[in-house]
Parts: C-alpha cells; sequence; structure tokens
C-alpha cells in the first residue's frame, strides 16, 4: 500500500525530463493510492479489519500496518487532499524555485501520513508520525525568506519537544503494558498505577497537542502557515494538525479506552483546555489582517472542535469529532487555495487590501463564500454535519452549557469570515485590487488551480448534503465511533 | 404527527421546483428580459398550484409526507392542514409580488440576480413551511434568512449594504440561537419530529432554554422585540416586490416557528382525554409570549408613528402586526387546550397581514415607482392621478386598521376574544385555587388587554396619516406626467386586495376550512370558534375606542409636531447592540495585543535565556582554559592583575621599542658618518643596545609600578583609556633615549666609567616624562570629575552624562586606534568584569609564585643571550608569541618533570610496599 508513494518520492528526480512528465506522473501516483485506499473501505465499513506486519526488530517490537474505520477516514481523507493540494501545486508553484525538493518533499510527507493513518502500534504510529513531522521542514521553510526560517525553527523547535514527549510515553507505554497492536481492548487495565497512568496520559496529550495545536503550545501554526507555499498550507492546515488529534484520538480510544478515561477523570480537563482552544483561538482570529493567519488561528480552533467532540466521550460527540478531521480538511484545504489564488494571482495578503476583490476573481470569491458558510456551519454544507453531531454529543453527554463553546466558536468563525466576504463583494475596491482592475484583465486563476479549489468546494458541498450515504467519511466515523474500545 | 399519514412527493417537488427553476434564470435573461421575468411568475404560478392541489388530500387524510435521505439523516417534508394553510398565501403573495416586480424591477439594475434570489427564496420558505422536521426546518429556515440577505442588499446604495449587514449578522445569530434550541429538545429526548417534546422531571429550566432560545431564533426573523431592530432597516431598503415579500411573507416564516414551538413542541402529547397539569408549561409559556407580542406591537406602532418615510413606517407596522399575532400565538398557548380562539386569532392574522402588507407595499412602491419619493410629508394629492393605485391602497389600510367588512376585523377581534378570555381563565384560576400568581397574571393580562386596544388605535392613527399625507390633500410638489400604475403592477395589488375584501366578509371559510380540522387533529377544543359570529354589537362597539383614539393622535400629533419628535440615541436597543458589538471587537483586538505581547515577552525570555547559557558555556569554557593553564604556567591573578599583565605586555614592548630606535639610530648614524667597518658598527651597536636597554628598562618599571599602583586603587575603564591615550605620548621619548645612548657610547666602548652620566641623564629622562602625572592628567573621568563638582555645584546635583559619554567616547576613538597599531587590545571594563574576581587560593598562589619565579628565570636567561642582529626587526607580534611558546614551554616541562617525579614517587612506594 505505502509503495506507490515511495514510488513518487523517485518520480521527481526521474521526471526532471520535463515539467509535464512530472506533473502527470505525480497525479497519476497520488490518483492511484487514492483509488488504493478507496479500495479498502467497503471492506472497512463491513467491519473486515486488513492487518500487515512490515518487520519484526525485537521478538516483541514490530512494525506493523492496520486498517480499521478511523484510520481509513484519515487516510481517504489525506489522500483525497493531496490529490488536490498536488494538482494545484503545478499551477501555485509553476514560477517558484527548487520545485524538485518541494514536490519530492510533498510526496514523501504524504507516504508518512499515511503511515500514521494506517499504524498498527504505538511504535509504528511513533516512527511515521516522527518521520512526517521533521521531514516537512523543507516545506514550512521553502520561501527561504527569514520570516519562513524562523517559522521553520519555531516549527521544528515545538515539534521536537512534542515528538520527545510522545516518545517517553510511548517507552512508558511499552514498560507497562507490554507490546500491543490497536485492537478492540485498550491497552491498559485499572490495575495500574493511578499516578502513572496520569503521567503517561498527560505525555500524550502535551506531546500530540503541540502538533494538534492545543492552545497553549499552539504558537507555531500561526507563524508556519502564512510562511508556507499556499497548497502545502492547506496540508498543514487540513492535514498535519489533524495528524496531531488523530495521535490524540488513538491514545484515548486505543491506549486507554472510553472506560478507564472515564474512572481516570481526565476527560473533564482534557474537554476544558479544548473548549478554551476554540474559544480563544477564535477569538484571536478576529483582529488577524493577513489572511493565512487569520485562517491558522482558524484551524487551530476547529481542531479544539476535534478534540472538544473526543473529550466528551460519547457516540455522537465522537462522531462529530472524527467527521470533522475529514469535513474541516476538505474546507479549510479549499480556503488556503482560494488565499493562494489571492497572493498569486493578486498580491494580496491581507484582508484589508482584499475589498472589492470579488469583480476579479468572481470564481474563487464564490468558493471561498460558500466554504466560509460551510466553516460557520450553514446547513446543508458538511461544517453542519460535524456541528450537528458534536452538538448532539454536547446533550448526550449531559453538559448543554457546552453549548455555548459549540456555537459561540461557529459565531466567532462568522465574525472573522463574514467580513472578508464583505468587503470582497461589496466594499469599494483596495488601492491594491483597484490597480489590478486599472489594467483589465480579470485573470482568474489556471485550471490546475480552479479545478482544485472546485473539487474541494464540490467535496465540502457533498460531504453536507449527501452526509449519510455508504462509504462517505461520516459512515467510516459512526463505525469508528460505535467499535472504538 | 399523529394522524393518517399518507406518502406523496407533491411537498418536495414544489419546494425544489423553484430552487431549480432558479438555476434558468440568468441564461434566460441574457437572452430575452420580458420571457425571464414570465419564466418567473410562471415558476410562481405553479408552485401556488402544485400548493393548491395539495388541499384534496390533506383533506381527506389530515397529513401528507415524504423523505428525501440527505443531509445528516434524511429531509422529511410533512404538510398538515396549518402546514398547507402557510404554503397557500405564501405563494399566492409570492406569485402577486413577481408579476408585480416584472415591471417594477425595470428601473433596478442586476435584475437577473433578483430574480434567481427571489425563486430560491420561494424554495426555501416552502420548505420552511412544509417541513417534517427540526432538521429539515432549520435547513431551509437558515436557507431563507442567507439568500434573503441578496433581496436586501439588492440596490448596493450604502443604506442598504448597512441594512443588509445587521440583518446578515442579526439572521446568523438567530441562526444559532436557533439551533441551540434545537439541539437542547434533541437532548430532551425528541426524535426530532414537529410533535411533542418530552419534559422529563427536573429538565424545566432545559425545556425553558430550549423553547427560549428557538423563540429567540425564529423571533429575529419575526422582528419580536428586542431582536426587531434589523426589520425597519432592511426591509425599506429592499425593492418594494421584495419589501412585500420580507414584510409579507418571510416574516411569517419566524411566526410559523413560533407557532409550532408553542403549539407543537411544547404542549404534552396528543391524547383522547385533556389532562390540564400537562399543559402547565405550555400555559407558562404561553403567558410569556403573550407579554412578547404585546411588547412587540406597542413598541412597533409607537416608532412607526414617528416616521417619515412611508416604508420605514410599514416596516415598523409589520414589528407591529407580528405583536399581534404573536399575542395570538400566545393566548394560544396559555389557554392550552381551550385555545382555540388563540389559535385561529393568530393564524388568521398572519395570512391577512400577508396579503395587506404586500399590498400596501407594492401600493406605496407604485407611488415610489411613479415618483421617486418616499417621504410622506413631501408627497400628497396622489389620489387624482394615481385612483387604482389609491384604491388598493386604501382596501389595505381598511384591512390593517381593523375596519369592519375588511379582513383585519375579524382576525383581531379574535385575537382580542382570545386575550378577553385568557383574562377571564386566569381570573376563574385565582377563584378556584386561590393562588396568588393567578390573580397576579389575571391583572397582568387585563393590563394587555388594554395596551392591544390602545395600539389599534395607534394603528389606525398611523394609517389615517399615510392616505392623509400621500393620496389626500394638496400636493406639496409638482410630479409632472404622473400615471397610474403598469398594468401588471395593478393586476397583481388587485389579486391581493380582493381576497381582504372577501376575507372580510366570509371569515368562516378559513375558520372552518382550515383551523377547526387541524385542532381537532390535535385533540383541541374548537367549540367556540363554532360559536364565533364577527358581526356582533359588542365586537363592533369594542372598535369604539380604537377608531375615536386613532384621529385624536393624528391631530394631537400633527398639532404639537410630536411626530417629528425623536428619542436619544441610547434609548434604543439597537444602540446597545451595537455598543456591544463595537466593544466585543474592541476587547478581541486588545487580546490579540495582549497575546503579542505575550508572545514578544516569551520569545525576549528564551533569547535572554540562550544567551545567558550561550554565557555561561563561555564561562565554562574559560574555565577550564584557566584551569589548564594555571596548572602550566601559575594562575592568572586578580582582576586587576590581568590588566597589569596586559599592560605589561605593552610598556614591554614600548621598551623593545626604544631600544631598537637607539640601535637603528646608531646604525644610521655610523652610515652618515661614512664609517664602512661593519665590525666597528656592530660594536658601536651592541654598545647603543646595552645602555638603551638599561634606560628603557628602568623607564619600563617605573611605568609598570605606576600602571600596577593606580590599577589597584582606581577603576580600570578610565586608567584603559589614559594608558592607552598616554603610550601614544611616550613614543616621543625614545629620541631621548637614542640620542642619550648615542653620546654616550663611545666612552662606554672606551671602557670609561659613565654611571653618574647615566644616572643623571636617566633622572632628566624621568622627570620630563613623569608618567604617573602624564596618566592621572589623561583620565578622563579624574578631570571631568572636577567639571562636574563645579557645575553640579551651579546647577544642583545633576551629573552632566553627556559629557562624561563624550570623554569616554574620546578616549575610546583614541585606543582603537593605538589597539590598531600596537596589534594589542587593554581588555575594556566588560571582558575585566568577566575574570574572576576572587581573590586566589593557597595553591594557584603556589602555583603562580612558582611559574613566575620560573619564567622570569628563563626569561632573564633567554634574554641576555638574543643577538640583537640588526636586520631582525622583531615585531610586537613576534615577542608575544615566542612569549607564550616560553610559557608552553616551561608547562611542558613542568608536566613532564611532575609525570616524572610521580613515577618516581610510585616506584619507591611500590619499591618500599614490596620490602615490607
Amino acid at each position: 500500500m505505502l509503495l506507490p508513494i515511495f514510488g513518487a518520492g523517485l518520480v521527481v528526480p526521474l521526471s526532471r525530463v520535463s515539467e509535464r512528465a512530472r506533473a502527470i506522473g505525480l497525479t497519476l501516483v497520488v490518483a492511484l493510492a487514492a483509488g488504493l485506499v478507496a479500495l479498502l473501505i467497503p471492506g472497512v465499513l463491513r467491519g473486515e479489519i486488513y492487518g500487515v506486519r512490515l518487520f519484526q526488530m525485537t521478538p516483541t517490537i514490530s512494525l506493523s500496518m492496520r486498517v480499521d474505520a478511523l484510520g481509513a477516514m484519515f487516510a481517504i481523507t489525506a489522500v483525497v487532499l493531496w490529490l488536490l493540494a498536488v494538482v494545484y501545486s503545478f499551477g501555485y508553484m509553476a514560477d517558484e524555485h527548487s520545485t524538485n525538493r518541494y514536490f519530492t518533499f510533498l510526496m514523501l510527507a504524504l507516504a508518512w501520513t499515511l503511515g500514521v493513518a494506517l499504524a498498527g502500534n504505538l511504535l509504528s504510529f511513533l516512527v511515521f508520525y516522527e518521520l512526517f513531522s521533521i521531514l516537512t521542514y523543507p516545506l514550512v521553510v521553502h520561501e527561504e525568506t527569514p520570516e519562513a526560517m524562523a517559522a521553520g525553527t519555531k516549527y521544528i523547535t515545538y515539534i521536537i519537544i512534542g515528538g520527545g514527549l510522545v516518545l517517553l510515553a510511548i517507552m512508558a507505554t511499552y514498560s507497562m503494558a507490554g507490546a500491543q497492536e490497536f485492537g478492540s481492548t485498550a491497552f491498559f487495565n485499572a490495575d495500574l498505577s493511578r499516578t502513572a497512568l496520569l503521567a503517561v496520559f498527560w505525555c500524550f496529550i502535551v506531546g500530540f497537542g503541540v502538533k494538534a495545536a492545543l492552545i497553549p503550545l499552539h504558537g507555531w501554526v500561526p507563524d508556519a502557515h502564512p510562511a508556507a507555499p499556499a497548497p502545502f498550507s492547506a496540508v498543514l492546515s487540513g492535514i498535519m494538525v489533524a495528524a496531531g488529534s488523530f495521535g490524540i484520538l488513538r491514545v484515548l480510544f486505543n491506549v486507554f479506552g472510553i472506560p478507564l478515561l472515564k474512572e481516570l477523570g481526565v476527560a473533564v480537563p482534557l474537554s476544558a483546555i479544548a473548549a478554551v482552544t476554540v474559544i480563544v483561538a477564535a477569538i484571536l482570529a478576529i483582529p488577524q489582517d493577513n489572511l493565512k493567519r487569520r485562517l491558522a488561528f482558524s484551524t487551530i480552533s476547529q481542531m479544539g472542535y476535534v478534540i472538544f467532540g473526543a473529550s466528551l466521550l460519547s457516540v455522537s460527540s465522537m462522531t462529530g469529532s472524527f467527521v470533522h478531521i475529514a469535513n474541516h480538511a476538505f474546507m479549510k484545504g479549499t480556503l488556503f487555495f482560494c488565499a493562494g489564488v489571492f497572493i498569486k494571482r493578486a498580491g494580496v495578503h491581507k484582508v484589508s487590501e482584499m475589498a472589492g476583490i470579488a469583480k476579479r476573481h468572481p470564481i474563487t470569491m464564490a468558493v471561498f463564500t460558500l466554504t466560509s458558510l460551510s466553516m460557520i456551519g450553514t446547513p446543508p454544507l458538511s461544517g453542519f454535519t460535524s456541528k450537528w453531531y458534536l452538538g448532539l454529543g454536547v446533550l448526550d453527554a449531559g453538559k448543554p452549557l457546552y453549548l455555548v463553546v459549540l456555537l459561540g466558536g461557529a459565531l466567532l468563525a462568522a465574525v472573522y469570515l463574514l467580513p472578508i466576504i464583505y468587503a470582497a463583494y461589496f466594499k469599494e475596491p483596495s488601492p491594491v485590487v483597484r490597480d489590478l482592475l486599472a489594467k483589465g484583465s480579470t485573470a482568474e486563476a489556471p485550471w490546475t488551480m480552479l479545478g482544485p479549489l472546485l473539487a474541494g468546494t464540490a467535496l465540502t458541498v457533498v460531504l453536507g448534503i449527501c452526509a449519510s450515504a455508504s462509504g462517505l467519511p461520516l459512515s467510516l466515523a459512526k463505525l469508528a465511533a460505535e467499535t472504538l474500545p | 404527527m399523529e394522524g393518517h399519514v399518507t406518502y406523496s412527493v407533491l411537498p418536495a417537488v414544489i419546494v425544489l421546483l423553484p430552487f431549480v427553476a432558479s438555476l434558468l434564470v440568468r441564461p434566460l435573461g441574457r437572452r430575452s428580459e420580458s420571457l425571464r421575468d414570465w419564466y418567473a411568475v410562471v415558476v410562481t404560478a405553479l408552485t401556488f398550484l402544485g400548493t393548491v392541489a395539495l388541499i384534496p388530500a390533506i383533506a381527506e387524510y389530515h397529513v401528507i409526507g415524504c423523505e428525501i435521505p440527505l443531509l445528516v439523516g434524511e429531509i422529511t417534508f410533512s404538510v398538515d392542514s396549518f402546514g398547507m394553510f402557510f404554503a397557500l398565501f405564501t405563494s399566492f403573495v409570492w406569485f402577486a409580488s413577481t408579476l408585480y416586480a416584472g415591471s417594477y424591477m425595470q428601473h433596478e439594475q442586476k435584475r437577473n440576480r433578483y430574480f434567481t434570489y427571489t425563486l430560491a427564496v420561494l424554495g426555501a420558505n416552502m420548505g420552511v413551511v412544509l417541513a417534517g422536521d427540526l432538521i429539515s426546518l432549520y435547513l431551509f429556515f437558515e436557507a431563507l434568512g442567507l439568500l434573503a440577505y441578496w433581496l436586501v442588499v439588492h440596490t448596493e446604495t450604502p443604506e442598504a449594504l448597512k441594512a443588509s449587514t445587521k440583518y446578515l449578522w442579526m439572521t446568523v445569530m438567530g441562526g444559532f440561537s436557533l439551533v441551540a434550541g434545537i439541539f437542547i429538545v434533541f437532548g430532551l429526548g425528541s426524535n426530532g419530529s414537529l410533535g411533542s417534546v418530552p419534559i422529563a422531571e427536573g429538565q424545566t429550566a432545559l425545556a425553558w432554554a430550549a423553547a427560549t432560545l428557538m423563540i429567540l431564533g425564529f423571533g429575529v426573523k419575526a422582528g419580536i422585540v428586542p431582536v426587531h431592530i434589523w426589520l425597519p432597516d432592511a426591509h425599506p431598503v429592499a425593492p418594494s416586490p421584495a419589501s412585500a415579500l420580507l414584510s409579507g411573507i418571510m416574516i411569517k416564516a419566524g411566526a410559523y416557528g413560533i407557532f409550532r414551538v408553542v403549539t407543537a413542541l411544547f404542549r404534552p402529547p396528543i391524547m383522547e382525554e385533556v389532562v390540564e397539569e400537562l399543559w402547565h408549561f405550555t400555559t407558562q409559556l404561553g403567558f410569556a409570549v403573550i407579554w412578547i407580542g404585546i411588547a412587540t406591537m406597542f413598541i412597533g406602532v409607537v416608532l412607526a408613528l414617528l416616521q417619515e418615510n412611508a416604508k420605514r413606517m410599514l416596516a415598523y407596522h409589520s414589528v407591529s402586526q407580528m405583536g399581534f399575532i404573536i399575542t395570538g400565538i400566545g393566548v394560544a398557548g396559555y389557554l392550552g387546550a381551550h385555545g382555540a380562539m388563540g389559535y385561529a386569532g393568530a393564524l388568521y392574522h398572519i395570512l391577512n397581514h400577508a396579503l395587506f402588507k404586500a399590498c400596501l407595499f407594492l401600493g406605496v412602491g407604485a407611488v415610489y415607482f411613479r415618483t421617486h419619493e418616499l417621504n410622506m410629508y413631501k408627497l400628497g394629492g396622489l389620489w387624482k392621478k394615481m385612483p387604482l393605485t389609491f384604491l388598493f391602497t386604501l382596501i389595505a389600510a381598511f384591512g390593517i386598521t381593523g375596519v369592519p367588512l375588511f379582513n383585519g376585523f375579524v382576525s383581531k377581534t379574535l385575537i382580542h376574544h382570545g386575550l378577553v378570555e385568557a383574562v377571564e381563565h386566569a381570573a376563574h384560576l385565582a377563584h378556584t385555587t386561590h393562588l396568588a400568581s393567578w390573580a397576579q397574571q389575571a391583572t397582568a393580562l387585563s393590563v394587555a388587554e388594554k395596551i392591544f386596544v390602545v395600539t389599534c388605535g395607534g394603528t389606525a392613527a398611523s394609517f389615517i396619516k399615510l392616505i392623509v399625507f400621500v393620496f389626500l390633500g394638496k400636493p406639496k410638489q409638482e410630479f409632472p406626467g404622473i400615471k397610474d400604475a403598469p398594468p401588471r403592477m395593478l393586476v397583481a395589488m388587485t389579486a391581493l386586495a380582493v381576497p381582504i375584501t372577501v376575507l372580510g366578509l366570509a371569515p368562516n371559510f378559513v375558520l372552518h376550512g382550515v383551523v377547526v380540522p387541524g385542532l381537532h387533529m390535535w385533540g383541541l377544543h374548537t367549540a367556540i370558534i363554532d360559536e364565533f359570529v364577527p358581526f356582533t354589537s359588542a365586537n363592533l362597539s369594542s372598535l369604539v375606542i380604537p377608531f375615536i383614539l386613532g384621529p385624536t393622535i393624528v391631530v394631537v400629533g400633527v398639532r404639537y409636531g410630536l411626530f417629528h419628535a425623536h428619542f436619544p440615541a441610547w434609548f434604543s436597543v439597537d444602540y446597545w447592540y451595537r455598543r456591544t458589538a463595537r466593544a466585543f471587537l474592541a476587547f478581541c483586538s486588545v487580546a490579540n495585543r495582549g497575546y503579542e505581547a505575550y508572545v514578544a515577552f516569551v520569545s525576549r525570555l528564551l533569547a535572554r535565556t540562550f544567551r545567558q547559557a550561550a554565557r555561561g558555556s563561555i564561562r565554562i569554557r574559560r574555565t577550564w582554559r584557566r584551569f589548564i593553564v594555571t596548572l602550566g604556567t601559575g594562575a592568572p591573578g586578580l582582576r586587576h592583575q590581568q590588566f597589569i599583565d596586559t599592560a605589561y605586555v605593552i610598556i614591554e614592548r614600548e621598551r623593545h621599542g626604544t631600544v631598537r630606535h637607539a640601535v637603528d639610530a646608531a646604525i644610521a648614524a655610523a652610515e652618515t658618518s661614512g664609517d664602512t667597518e661593519a665590525h666597528e658598527i656592530e660594536r658601536n651597536a651592541h654598545a647603543v643596545r646595552d645602555l638603551a636597554m638599561y634606560m628603557a628598562t628602568r623607564l619600563s618599571d617605573e611605568r609598570i609600578a605606576v600602571v600596577a599602583e593606580l590599577a589597584r586603587t582606581g577603576r580600570i575603564e578610565p586608567l584603559r583609556m589614559a594608558l592607552e591615550e598616554s603610550m601614544a605620548r611616550v613614543v616621543e621619548l625614545r629620541p631621548l633615549v637614542a640620542d642619550v645612548a648615542l653620546r654616550l657610547a663611545p666612552r662606554r666602548m672606551a671602557g670609561q666609567s659613565i654611571t653618574r652620566e647615566l644616572a643623571h641623564e636617566m633622572n632628566v629622562i624621568m622627570a620630563r616624562e613623569r608618567f604617573d602625572l602624564l596618566l592621572r592628567e589623561s583620565i578622563p573621568s579624574w578631570k571631568v570629575s572636577q567639571a562636574t563638582a563645579r557645575l553640579g555645584h551651579r546647577v544642583g546635583q545633576t551629573l552632566p552624562r553627556e559629557e562624561v559619554a563624550l570623554a569616554y567616547e574620546a578616549g575610546s576613538q583614541a585606543a582603537a586606534q593605538l589597539g590598531h597599531r600596537i596589534g594589542q587590545v587593554l581588555p575594556n571594563e566588560e571582558v575585566m568584569s568577566a575574570y574572576r574576581a576572587g581573590g586566589l587560593t593557597r595553591l594557584e598562589n603556589a602555583a603562580r609564585w612558582i611559574a613566575n619565579t620560573a619564567t622570569g628565570l628563563i626569561e632573564a636567561a633567554i634574554q641576555e643571550r638574543v643577538p640583537w642582529m640588526i636586520e631582525d626587526r622583531v615585531d610586537s607580534r613576534r615577542v608575544a608569541s615566542t612569549r607564550l611558546a616560553i610559557q608552553r614551554y616551561v608547562r611542558d616541562i613542568g608536566l613532564n618533570v611532575g609525570i616524572a617525579i610521580l613515577m618516581l614517587l610510585f616506584f619507591v612506594l611500590a619499591t618500599v610496599a614490596r620490602g615490607f
């Protein structure tokens, strides 16, 4: 399964022959991977679990892969978003430097992501997670401007510290519970020392929380996003941050398991942290003038929803949380694609410069509007689906006051997204836009950029309207929420 | 929902048809404008006909429904007689409005957009009233709100933009409030249908929260006080046909929502027997809703009286009329199983208001279409020029004020009856139960009833004003070439005006056709409606007060100019909302600034920590090096000792320089005097060197002594600069020394004693130099401090720091130049402070003593032997490196010797041990 992706790493240097060959080759490889992952889904939905042992390191420690509902959902989300990002990159990166480096690491990153999604035990999870974290550094600093380098340093510092904590926690887990595969039973049982369990738990949470941008640990996110190229920002927001959340989900449900979490009483503080993340990040998003930075804060807030839903431990809220990973990936990916179009085609980086831009980029702005509405949670778009399950979950968990967090976050999303749309459609054009309009050309982006944009929006709409169709993320999320230990 | 449910796709088709049809508007509009206009009319007509086609099915089965598997579960449609009732008048008024718009929109821009969204909003509105569960209801309600944004913003004038922004935010917040309510309803255990919500013990608070949130959510659309603020702004700025839809129909979507909340969600399950206890919650909710309605109607009418803009006035009347409707719904809830009168009044008034308000907007729109004037006080006398428009507007005004034979009379009478009945109900309960709360409620409701009557009077006043100022009286200005509205507009108004009179004359058609079957299905008593007769003398006499009050208000208002009064800004809720919003945004940016400051603080902290760590590591490395050096060459000494050591190197170099200068001078002198014998020259040079070295050494000793003394007593930094400055002047002494050496050399070579002369010359030179004075003189702080003392005396305590800084500056510049020349710079304060401050340990002292002695010995031994070759211009660097090499050599030797001694010791010990 991972083979085509490893092949992708090789494709890049080989197709130095011509840009076109590289473009077609890479697209085909990712599409192939997407197809393969999609092939797994019907089986997963039937409740089958695929697994393969890669190799045995010592009699007790091995690397293995395993496909369950949660992993399959994350994998298909990642690979589809990657497909969009790769195609978009051909348009976006056309006149950029060192594109080969960019594409190589982009493809490698996909491989590691799939590894994370489909890892069969904690060790293989860790291996892919670390590869994924560290080898994406070249993508973060791709622009090589001083800001990008500074952001990259910040990123790598945060990530390495987080990774260290995760490693520590995993070693503790192996020593306490032995080597176990992710499966239908949790690793730990309640006989173990409470203190040790608590220590391991918080180690895991802080370690993965760095990646998932829980609020005191989110520092790298708002710097890394504006610095990276737009297609990678999309992936960074949609998948990388989600990988941290995915790690937390694995820890919550596969390592500890719901009964133990309830007994330890750790879910309540975790949900409080997540709630703070949702609200504070959204409040901080409102005054940001840099568009990508605003979106980055939005990502922090939305990832807060994922942890929030998961930590409520009711089936509905877990479903909402899982499916929000997929929905958010496509929504935020599309928003970043839009931001990329504005940067590339109009040279507009700031919200204040976006006034009147809808006249020049009608399609992009329409897409932006639709996706923003989805982000706010307007039916029938996909954001509504996740918010719906989260809302039901909040009440199933018997905490109606958390509705304030859920809807407050959504309302704040409206506060930081709607003014952009309003300005773009109805305000007097800003000086930048006026100059562009004066030049005459309506210059929408090339099809390599518009295509992924429209596809992302289509996914947002389809995942909302046809949310309950079998095979879409919601079905996988439901299955996952029902079958997790 | 109970009853016989039958399956039919018709509701879904009715909802989806306008949505799909809206996609075709733009392509058609590009081809032909009139084709598009008629297309839109046909679509709305089809929608209306489709709704009419529902009637037989509803009459037979009571409820029809269908499901589409979409969204999080499925979208369901289910239609009962109430839903059908809403759907009927919605699609009918829409049809009229679209017909009217074909003509009216000719003077507006972006007509394609208008028709697209008109149709899409129709679909959403039909969806709201035909939806079969809460999720679908929410979906269509939200779609309605967001799509209608495009109708409000249509003209894109600054007012329209402002109003639409307000509208959008209210809609968004209303949506969130609604969805929160729906979540709680699900949390209470509902399955999402529009049926009774089970309220378990102890969950009353939650139920209240749900009801409040949902009523607020729907209320935003319905324009209830205090969330009405968007309505009077948004309705007038839209094009008139859209205003008619917004005011006539779309706010009914909100009313529909509140109706369902009060009468369907928060009521006990439908049973054969009515159990009064179960209705308690509904009663309380109904009481609250009555008061919301009363407040809305009264505040709406007061504000309406103050308006100049005709459309704005109508918009405030929409608020006020919604108050009547909400009151009706509240009465229905309050009276529970006996609330038939409330249901009938509310529903009937919903229908009536849709008709007459739409008609009024179309009428005023027609006036605007011809005159482009909306200010009532600037119009007048139009009845002659626009007779038909006048007629239809008058009919609608009769309707809204409740003139008998027009529809408003019937519905207002119904609501009034309901209110009176509510008072009696409360009074009856107060009598039977002796509970104070019932008595209070009875009093409160009778107050509400009075307000109701006053509001009717206000409404009458308001419309007398409209008719008089716009159509009657003398024209205030000339509108040349005005004729009546175009035919399509007139047809549309006719379509609305006819039902106004018909429904006023024959109310039972609706009451028995819709309300009674619906109530039967819900298991409520309907006998009271059967007994209702509109045109009784009691009902007519209840009109006396409003119809006296109305003209009175107009006369008094015009006389005293009350209609132009303005409340202060802080009086309106809008003002406070605005302030809250602004305060929130300010809070956000403060939060962000705080966050940025926090980030900056942390990164500065980190940077400082890193710097300190780096400095710490340097310190550790330096300590380690010093340790090694101490091992080999002895201790480095105290802080000032470090300085003295460095100064020593410089002074030593000056000594070498002096000697070399003398030797050079000797050779030069020999060359000029013509001496060619190399042997002689060399001997002479040697002699000169000996002498010069003696003198230079004495000078150096003197200097180093001075420096050492000053270093021990004074501050390092000024001393450093003074020394560097003085060394430049000390160089001047070189020729003097060379001179003396040259003069005395021949006598020395001749073997004479020159001790006395030499001592004398030395004294002269040293007296001339006075190195100590030289140094003290050039220490800036000492000079400055005198000036400072004087200055400080004059000005008070101020210290002229700039002066000090300048002096330092000058000193350090000289130092930099000198340092550049010598290649060795004296350590400055910062470097010095990095040196260890404390004293030496005993071990270090011993090591230092040994090392210094050894160095001195070796130095002395080597110095004697160094042949001062003439060509060998030893530069300063080599001196330093030689010195270092010697130190290393000594260290190595010392180590070797030490190791050798240790080994010897071990060897001895080992032998001794074996010996024992």
